[in-house]
């Protein structure tokens, strides 16, 4: 049986049609005047045919090799052969065609490949970063920090659906006054280092957050869910501890620093998005962990000075676990935050070992206060 | 007498439709790392497809290349961007004014030093983008004979910042002196074997192929003169989308005489020369018609899904509701059947962009590309192989490339 096939040496770009000979010596027999001796023979179980090929009218064949410069652990040479019978015929003969040669140690070199670029990039975002972010933190002006703090919250804003600034900014004088009160009273005998601007937002959602420079909101439904004004204080006292803290202006440095590194390691492929919030969230919270235990730390601390009991902190995180199931927009709140039940115990353990306590504000006080967004 | 080889394009619709919903779904189920590979299998039917006087292109690279590239490349920007994205926010905060006082300016500055991370990364889309040409023509082979590019990224991205800042300053008149200078620095560091590819030509000669898109601009210049000067508003609007739509098709028309004039000036080892013969309107209808087509492929699959989704509910008696209080088996079977859906027609749409649009316009592309003085290339011998290629490992962080 001959047949013809087109031959390339891999050393130059000479097309040489080489006569075939599918022998039973289980090689095939490359033949031509030009070829060392004139005669190549190639053994069956060492061909392999090129993978992913558009063209089913040809074949191109090369050789295992044991070790090459290109990517792929095949020979330089080229054959590419034309013709149903005859690709039928090789194809009948040659048992590794399709077979991906994979070079010694490939293995090792993934896994000691890998290993590295994890630590190095987890280094990069739970060591190198927050670290970063911590400096920068510490070393910029109040003034600047509290310029960002108010377009914060204006954006914030913007968000929750204010067109306006302060659409949503609930005021009036005795709720006004009432916080005041509120906040005369915990920081009575606690310093801070910031002026602390306390707004109420007119929004539904059980929430609060502090912003870069003692920018604190409070938004209408925890006020609504909250049963006593103590409630109210235990939260405002968490938010003055991340205002203290800078955690704020910490957190805003270190999501600059890592914007798109985690969308750099998932790619864009379908379902990626999916896999890229799941991360992004598990790294908030990682990093905010910390800090949401601190801060109760401390508002357990101002109100026990304050001689404000955290029995109304204990009840704010019990209600709160109790709104979990029901209230789909409330992992705002607690993704980032410890198990509430558990801040809940905390809370009323702390609130055992205090003397003699009255409410953070009077009755007359927290009613005006409730009514602040009518 | 000079031998002539006509480029021809082999590759079909269905091989490459189901190639690609095969790699996605592989992506799908290895979360991503998958990939690299689903990339390099599609390039090696793209390419094997390519042919020249028979004889096909070859793409040699693998996907455990590329994924090693791209490890070393995510280290190396994630320490880079991490910190220059922070130093650059913080310098940015200083910025910041006090929104009740601010000013104009200060609002301009404030919106500035938001954007401003997006020059950290510039560069280093440059630097990819070169590194990516490279790797891909380190990986190509025509005869057995391998192209390759010299290792000079960073000589491309200074010049490319010079020629772009350039283009933007003189609001796009000196757009083709940075096409032609940027793919002269590309060319004249391409090699096919031992022979070195040269771009010749002036960047004067791409000023026809501008024509529409200072046609387009002339009418948007004519549209904001009417509006400013006898308030004829509704006039100045017709003529403004008259303009920016002359100016998109204007802008195709560019790059397609570009590309025709840069390759008919482009000549290998100072003997062998090519020729191109793309058609604009080829080139636009293509796309046209594939829009069209994906766009009632994916309004109709979607309704289609939300009305199957919608009778199902119905029929096995489940509403929202009802999925709460209790009979989750029937709402779990729906929310799978409408994830399973949803993503059934991305994959669809994906590969419907690469069959219609995408593999088209290489085909028309690659059929009107002639070698003249073909004869010489059997004297082109072998170069040696680029070991220290990053397997384009940035164009893959930084997900830049398109389709192949």
């Amino acid at each position: 049986m001959r047949e013809v096939g087109r031959y390339y040496d891999g050393a130059t770009g000479q097309r040489l049609t080489v006569d075939l000979e599918l022998t039973d010596a289980g090689v095939m027999r490359l033949l031509h005047a030009e070829l060392e001796e004139g005669v190549q023979e190639w053994p069956y179980d060492q061909m392999r045919a090129l993978q992913d090929q558009a063209r089913d009218d040809q074949l191109v064949l090369s050789l295992s090799a044991q070790r090459s410069d290109d990517s792929g652990l095949i020979d330089t040479v080229r054959l590419t052969v034309v013709g149903q019978a005859l690709i039928r015929d090789i194809k009948a003969l040659c048992p590794d065609l399709d077979k991906r040669d994979v070079a010694r140690g490939t293995g090792f070199k993934v896994v000691t490949r890998l290993g590295m670029a994890v630590v190095a990039f987890c280094m990069m975002i739970f060591v190198i970063l927050p670290a970063l972010a911590n400096t920068f933190a510490s070393i910029i002006p109040i003034e600047r920090e509290v310029a960002y703090g108010k377009s914060v919250v204006r954006n914030m804003e913007r968000i929750f659906g204010g067109s306006n600034a302060g659409d949503l900014t609930c005021s009036s004088p005795k709720g006004d006054a009432a916080i005041a009160q509120m906040l005369a009273r915990l920081t009575s005998r606690t310093k801070t280092e910031y002026d602390l601007n306390i707004a109420v937002m007119d929004h539904e959602m059980v929430n609060a957050f502090a912003a870069p420079g003692g920018q604190i909101v409070l938004m209408r439904g925890l006020i609504e869910q909250a049963e006593s004004a103590d409630e109210v204080a235990a939260v405002l006292a968490h938010e003055i501890a991340h205002v203290e803290t800078r955690d704020p202006t910490r957190g805003a440095l270190r999501a600059a620093g890592t914007a798109g590194l985690l969308s750099m390691v998932v790619g864009d492929f379908t379902g990626g998005g999916v896999a890229l919030a799941m991360a992004q969230w598990v790294l908030d919270a990682s990093y905010t962990r910390e800090a949401e235990a601190q801060a109760d730390l401390y508002a357990r601390e101002m109100l026990g000075r304050a001689d404000v009991s955290t029995a109304g902190m204990a009840r704010f995180f019990d209600s709160l676990d109790g709104l979990k199931g029901e209230m789909p927009d409330l992992p705002i709140y607690l993704s980032s935050h410890p198990d509430s039940l558990e801040r809940g115990e905390d809370a009323r353990a702390f609130a055992q070992d205090q003397g003699t306590t009255t409410p953070v504000i009077t009755d007359r006080e927290w009613t005006e206060l409730r009514a602040i967004c009518e | 007498m000079s031998a002539q080889i006509q480029g021809r394009y082999h590759g079909k619709g269905e091989p490459l439709f189901w190639l690609y919903i095969k790699t996605a779904l592989l992506t799908m189920v290895k979360l991503g790392i998958y990939r690299f590979w689903a990339k390099t299998r599609i390039r090696k039917y793209i390419w094997s497809a390519t042919s020249a006087n028979e004889d096909s292109f070859e793409y040699t690279g693998t996907g455990l290349e590329k994924f090693l590239g791209f490890l070393v490349a995510i280290v190396i920007l994630a320490i880079y961007l991490g910190i220059v994205q922070m130093v650059l926010f913080f310098a940015g905060l200083n910025l910041f004014m006090d929104p009740e006082t601010a000013s104009g300016a200060d609002i301009v500055r404030q919106v500035a030093a938001i954007y401003i991370t997006l020059f950290a990364v510039m560069p280093l889309l440059l630097f990819a983008q070169y590194r990516a040409r490279r790797y891909k023509m380190a990986r190509t082979r025509w005869r057995g004979i391998r192209f390759g590019m010299e290792n000079a990224a960073w000589g491309y991205v200074w010049r490319a910042i010079g020629h772009y800042f350039l283009t933007l300053i003189t609001l796009g008149i000196l757009a083709p002196r940075a096409s032609f200078y940027l793919e002269k620095y590309m060319t004249d560091r391409t090699w096919y074997g031992d022979a070195r590819f040269e771009q010749d030509g002036k960047w004067t000669a791409l000023y026809p192929a501008m024509k529409h898109l200072f046609i387009g601009a002339g009418f948007i210049i004519v549209g904001v003169a009417l509006a400013a000067l006898f308030e004829a508003i509704v006039a100045a609007i017709l003529l403004s989308i008259v303009g920016y739509i002359w100016m998109i098709v204007g802008a195709v028309y560019y790059r397609v005489q570009a590309f025709n004039y840069l390759t008919a000036h482009k000549v290998l080892d100072d003997k062998i020369g090519f020729y191109s013969e793309v058609k604009t309107s080829t080139v636009i209808f293509t796309y046209i018609v594939g829009i069209l087509i994906i766009g009632a492929v994916s309004s109709i699959a979607f309704t289609a899904l939300f009305v199957v989704g919608f009778v199902g509910a119905f029929v096995t008696g489940m509403s929202f509701e009802a999925s709460l209080s209790g009979s989750m088996v029937g709402a779990v079977a729906l929310a799978i059947f409408g994830v399973v859906g949803y993503i059934a027609i991305l994959l669809t749409l994906g590969a419907l962009s690469l069959v219609i649009i995408v593999q088209p316009i290489i085909a028309h592309l690659v059929d009107g590309v002639q070698v003249h003085g073909a004869e010489h290339l059997d004297d082109i011998t072998q170069r040696s192989a680029d070991l220290g290629a990053d397997a384009e490992g940035f164009a893959d962080a930084l997900d830049i490339g398109g389709a192949i």
